[in-house]
């Protein structure tokens, strides 16, 4: 027994020696047969999002053979976000990261990422046409004091989903303005139904209905304007519509997939990414539909998200080399339409979005089209330094005016205050 | 084998050297983070990716003490303190007891208790959240039948530190009633049988020799708790999926601290959050101490 044990703890110990050696010299012998700059990215694209993006990175290594894309998931944002802030503190950070366009300025002023106007600009890079297809509002993202810091990758945009038998049954049609909801939602409230659902938040709404009347919350320089009268008075009907019970929020729910399928809510507002999310939740005999957000005061604009590839300062001149080509790849708009269709994001140009391919996608898939139908009416919040203390503040309001019932008015005007506040100390 | 003689140097290196591993890893995973954080919390010009320091100064700690959040962060977290630890340490002090009573099943009991304890917060939490649904959950059907109006746990501000504390309590228990459980089980006998001779009923043997003689395991048991109280962060972070709480209601310091350092890339206040989180558990902690002198009894 003994004596085993002996000869297997000798093995083992052998076996360990000669391996640690092997992949210590394999390397070598690699690079000495063909070298391609390696490029390492790390997203937080999870199931099938992650088997869709692997599947673009083959094609890309497929496409040439410069450049080696080693792709990891880090789990969901905020863990990605944590593990990049920890890979920059121990410099060792991957050659391209996935980031939400909101996090791109705190990147760019602690020096986390490098700006991309000398690849963009290069002979490789994108003429004026090309910068021309990319639709504007996912452009806008990209840019940071000036400087190309993003390549826009994986973008969404905020659509209505509405339960067809609900609303066939009260003999009502899917709502085209705010108006048309208050005037169907006292019928369906009188049976206990909830006409408008809402996330945890409706912060991303209430943005859209800002955004319709002409104003920004925070614009480009930096103005903020969260308690104008137009944003106060948007926030008062969303408000009033929660107390006379024509709209709920989805509270520990997080999402208001819970209630919409529940047939608590009429219709729903969701990110145009979640969409596949519901079709899973959905029981098989659940009629529903999908549709651009409604008018708000005769104009229609709904939020952008956007999840973005940015460089980071860490990489060497070859690897940005590298870098650039893959996101280029990835916005080609043959890749950008493949990659709408895997995942029910949308494709980022124009040509990708009018292309045969993309429009046989949406007809065999109808969920799909609200969101590419909302293409045109899409905007980007102008992000900057602080923009993740603006989004606490702004949620914590929003929570706030729903489960305090704190006043419009004294709310948005705190707000304010805080957001000039965050931007003056961030600059 | 007692050692009076006084120890050679050659010992004294000897000795040393076979503290030498552990005091490496506790120098470089503790004593180097806490030195470094007292430090950053007084960096107010600070590129914590370059370790560049700009300036220094008292800067962080005056923003957070005339930050409102950080005053409910303050709050919450006293609140939820006081509101755990005595009811968890009365608690499992009971439990123990009458676990210590019967002999049926006792194991099986012990085990169910134990449950919480290794199982991973984030499952708990996931199980309260379903406890505490407004409209399907547990606790709200118990208070039905009581005449109770349902109760809007996750989502009513007024609630969500209570819900945060039953759930502590709950969790905190398994573990605590181990701990005096061994304890009961180290008070002499012959104590007992004394005093039962001397007439005394079972309900004054618990309070005039149970409770003096497990003291040293009280005192532990309730140090232990307040400084897990104080640091309470990953239940909030479950159970209100990533959000301290409805309107912020369930903000506690070391969520303030997590927000300040991972959000808002406001390292040096993150660290003064740090250091004013150790100095409120090091005075509770002398005066507990100091209380112990005069009430355990060793």
């Amino acid at each position: 027994m003994n004596q085993t044990f002996k000869k297997l703890a000798v093995g083992s110990a052998v076996a360990l020696l000669a391996a640690s050696s092997l992949t210590a010299i394999l390397p070598v012998t690699a690079k000495a047969a063909s070298k391609p700059t390696k490029v390492t990215v790390w997203h937080a694209m999870n199931g099938n999002y992650n088997d869709a993006f692997q599947d673009e990175v083959k094609a890309f290594n497929a496409s040439q053979k410069k450049y080696r894309v080693v792709a990891t998931g880090q789990g969901d944002y905020t863990t990605l976000n944590q593990k990049v802030m920890a890979a920059a503190k121990s410099k060792t950070l991957p050659v391209v990261s996935q980031a939400t366009y909101t996090q791109v300025p705190d990147y760019a002023k602690q020096g986390i990422v490098q700006n991309l106007d000398k690849q963009i600009k290069g002979k490789d890079g994108w003429s004026k046409k090309d910068l021309k297809n990319i639709y504007p509002g996912f452009l806008e993202q990209t840019k940071y004091d000036g400087h190309y810091y993003a390549m826009p990758f994986s973008a969404s945009v905020r659509v209505m989903l509405y339960n067809k038998t609900i609303l066939d049954k009260y003999n009502l049609e899917v709502p085209k303005t705010w108006d048309d909801i208050q005037k169907m939602a006292p019928t369906l409230a009188a049976d206990g139904i909830a006409t408008v659902g809402f996330d945890k938040s409706y912060d991303m709404e209430w943005d859209g209905l800002v955004h319709s009347t002409g104003n920004q919350i925070v614009d480009k320089k930096g103005h903020v304007k969260a308690d104008s009268k137009d944003a106060v008075q948007a926030a008062d009907m969303l408000n009033g519509m929660l107390d006379k019970g024509y709209a709920m929020t989805a509270g520990s729910d997080m999402y208001g997939t819970n209630n919409f399928v529940n047939g608590k809510t009429a219709l729903s507002f969701s990110s145009s990414a979640g969409v596949s999310a519901t079709k899973k939740a959905v029981p098989d005999d659940f009629d529903w539909g999908t549709a651009v957000v409604p008018e708000y005061q005769g104009k229609r604009a709904t939020p952008f998200a956007g999840n973005n590839l940015v460089l980071t300062s860490q990489a060497n001149k070859k690897e940005a080399a590298g870098a650039f080509a893959f996101m280029k790849f990835l916005t080609s708009d043959k890749q950008t339409a493949k990659w709408a269709e895997k995942t029910g994001y949308l494709p980022i140009t124009k040509k990708a979005a009018n292309s045969k391919q993309y429009n046989q996608y949406l007809k065999d898939n109808p969920l799909a089209t609200a969101g590419a139908d909302s293409l045109q009416y899409g905007f980007s919040d102008a992000a900057f330094p602080g923009y993740q203390e603006y989004r606490n503040n702004l949620t914590a309001t929003v929570d706030k005016m729903i489960t305090k019932h704190t006043p419009a008015k004294e709310a948005l005007k705190t707000l304010n205050q805080q957001t000039e506040k965050t931007i003056k100390d961030n600059k | 084998m007692m050692n009076n003689h006084k120890p050679t140097l050659k010992e004294s290196l000897k000795g040393w050297l076979y503290v030498l591993p552990l005091l490496l890893i506790i120098g470089v995973f503790n004593l180097y983070p806490i030195v470094s954080s007292f430090a950053m919390s007084f960096f107010t010009e600070y590129n914590f990716f370059t370790n560049e320091v700009g300036a220094l100064g008292l800067n962080n700690f005056t923003t957070i003490f005339s930050d409102p959040t950080f005053h409910d962060a303050l709050e919450n977290t006293l609140i939820f303190v006081v509101g755990v630890v005595p009811v968890e340490v009365i608690l499992s002090l009971l439990i123990a007891t009458l676990l210590n009573q019967i002999k049926w099943l006792s194991n099986l009991f012990r085990t169910i208790y134990f449950l919480p304890f290794v199982t991973s917060v984030v499952a708990i939490s996931m199980v309260w959240r379903w406890i505490y649904n407004k409209d399907a959950g547990l606790l709200n059907v118990l208070l039905g039948w009581i005449g109770i109006n349902p109760i809007d746990w996750l989502n009513d501000p007024h609630y969500a530190l209570l819900a945060l504390i039953i759930l502590a309590i709950w969790k905190g228990l398994g573990f605590n009633i181990m701990l005096f459980l061994v304890a009961l089980n180290n008070v002499d006998q012959r104590i007992y049988d004394a005093a039962h001779l001397d007439g005394a009923k079972p309900l004054q043997q618990w309070w005039h020799i149970t409770v003096p003689m497990i003291s040293p395991m009280t005192f532990l048991v309730t140090v232990n708790a307040v400084i897990a109280s104080f640091k309470v962060f990953d239940e909030v972070y479950a159970l209100y999926g990533g959000q301290p709480g409805p309107a912020g209601s369930a903000m506690t310091l070391v969520y303030y601290l997590y927000r300040a350092f991972y959000e808002q890339n406001k390292y040096g206040q993150a660290a003064a959050t740090g250091v004013v989180l150790f100095i409120l558990i090091l005075l509770v902690t002398l005066v507990q101490m100091w209380f112990s002198k005069k009430h355990v009894h060793y």
